[in-house]
């Protein structure tokens, strides 16, 4: 299959089977195959991956600030094999559910900490 | 009657986002001083965000994704980023201005102070963001918001010379305020008129509600019904500021100064039907513009967003949410005027202007998003020039904030 990493995959969002959102794809992992052929083994996704992308002041800042919302720092980003890629369109779509993938540890940190001490948090409001 | 429920998207967008504090403030000054000198500006700035939404709607009807869902991949994580925190601290000090705005309606309604008003304005639109549904949400205030009409009706009841007011809408010009003030106050009123949050809110509202192509031709009759509407609304609230403040030449400072116009036509009930239109449009605004903020924020990281999922199941999302709501409150709590705070919010506006609406118009051009479904010719066309426009109104905005001394 031909894609331009670039254009067509690199910072879309990924999608899971039930249409919930699961990330962008901060950054791609290669492999290489036995003939020597570099290959995308895996989509990245996390603040981790994304602030190494930007470099910089800017990228050492999110990662400082993302780090303090979770609780053993650093954390890894989600790795996604890109076996688990259904097709890509204006978003990389996946053919398993949200749950089935490792969670964001940030998204986690303030649910507990914050989200779920409120009131409420377990209704949607539609 | 289905269409006429799908058109609430665009009201709410048109009167909470066309109409909020930054028109009532923007056009009745506008008014007071310079007469209808500005109508076209309102004119331009209708014709420009019809265009503009359409793209934005089109696009998230078409791809699934909301504008700025899209920006990062076009523009790369770190302009976008640099984008994503322009973006971010203008809505939220459009917030804070909003929320300003319904302190200062509860403030007319009660006698009690705004600032003790504050907290209670910014919790009831966090629970309305927390608890209410999406679609009751955008009815309530959009229907709420249309009682503005009666600075419209009041015309009728003023001592108003149409004539004057058509020659002063085609003629008008700096009214002895010098010709600095008058292009500070057309910013400003531009600024006002094409806030990006009601791009934010529409696109993300479009994708909330699942719009698909077959919602193309709805998503464009709100947006040709919703915007003008708001015009209209906007364009009345010039007058009746030209019709009662014009003859003296007076500079308006104060919501109740606003409200004026309406008191003088129908006496106390003008007056409470005016302080719930004001609730009504900021208060609106002030949802929208905290919504816009998170969806702002969400979109570029990739978090789940908006309220089709539980709040837990979107932490990241209601975060920003709640964070966006304290940060307007900490604004507001350092006793800036509301008003003054207004005038400020639409020179940065305006300055931030390009950043919103020049992405719109790349993506609305990409056939890997949107097919045989990009801009016609004349669609384009109109987006360049709309966007040149822009352009000159965001870069002469400081120089003529400095010049003029905020249009003093």
């Amino acid at each position: 299959m031909r894609m331009q990493l670039g254009r067509q995959l690199l910072d879309r969002q990924i999608v899971d089977r039930d249409g919930r959102l699961v990330g962008k794809v901060d950054d791609v992992e290669f492999g290489v195959d036995t003939d020597g052929v570099p290959y995308v083994a895996a989509l990245l996704s996390g603040h981790e991956a994304l602030a190494q992308r930007i470099g910089g002041r800017a990228g050492r800042l999110l990662l400082a600030v993302a780090d303090r919302l979770v609780d053993d720092p650093p954390v890894t980003p989600l790795r996604v094999p890109y076996r688990l890629v259904e097709r890509v369109d204006s978003a990389v779509r996946l053919r398993v559910g949200l749950d089935e993938l490792p969670g964001s540890p940030t998204e986690q940190w303030l649910r507990r900490h914050l989200i779920d001490r409120i009131p409420g948090s377990h209704r949607a409001s539609g | 009657m289905k269409k006429l429920l799908a058109a609430t998207l665009g009201v709410l967008s048109a009167v909470g986002g066309f109409v909020d504090i930054g028109d009532l403030v923007a056009a009745s000054q506008a008014g007071a001083r310079f007469g209808m000198a500005h109508a076209w500006v309102l004119l331009l700035g209708v014709v420009g965000i019809c265009a503009y939404a359409e793209m934005a709607g089109r696009i998230a009807a078409v791809s699934g994704r909301a504008v700025f869902d899209l920006v990062r991949e076009r523009l790369g994580p770190r302009v976008a980023l640099l984008n994503l925190v322009a973006s971010y601290l203008v809505t939220v000090l459009t917030l804070a201005a909003e929320l300003g705005g319904v302190a200062l309606a509860l403030q007319l309604a009660s006698g009690v102070s705004y600032l003790i008003w504050v907290p209670v304005a910014a919790l009831a639109v966090w629970l309305v963001l927390w608890r209410m549904r999406f679609q009751l949400m955008e009815r309530v205030f959009g229907l709420a918001g249309l009682t503005l009409v009666v600075f419209a009706v009041a015309l009728f009841w003023l001592p108003t010379d149409w004539a004057a007011l058509g020659r002063g809408a085609l003629h008008g010009g700096a009214a002895g305020h010098g010709w600095g003030a008058y292009w500070f106050v057309a910013v400003a009123l531009f600024a006002s008129t094409v806030s990006p949050y009601e791009v934010f809110f529409f696109s993300s509202g479009g994708v909330e509600e699942n719009w698909s192509a077959a919602d193309l031709a709805d998503a464009r009759t709100s947006v040709l019904i919703g915007f003008p509407v708001g015009g209209f609304l906007a364009l009345s609230l010039i007058a009746t500021a030209t019709v009662v403040y014009h003859p003296s030449g007076a500079s308006l400072g104060s919501l109740d100064q606003v409200a004026q116009p309406v008191v003088l036509a129908f006496g106390g009930v003008g007056l409470a039907v005016a302080v719930l239109a004001f609730f009504a449009v900021t208060f609106g605004a002030a949802l929208e513009t905290g919504l816009g903020a998170a969806y702002a924020a969400a979109q570029y990281f990739g978090w789940q967003w908006g309220k089709r999922v539980s709040p837990r199941e979107a932490a990241r999302f209601h975060s920003v949410l709640l964070v966006s709501v304290l940060l307007g409150v900490l604004v507001l709590l350092t006793t800036v005027d509301p008003v003054t705070l207004t005038e400020y919010m639409l020179i940065i506006t305006a300055v931030a202007l390009p950043l919103t609406y020049l992405p719109i118009l790349i993506v609305a051009n990409d056939r890997t998003y949107l097919g045989d479904r990009v801009n016609g010719p004349v669609l384009n066309l109109l987006g360049a020039v709309f966007l040149l426009l822009i352009v000159a109104a965001s870069v002469a905005a400081i120089p003529l904030a400095v010049m003029t001394t905020m249009g003093r």
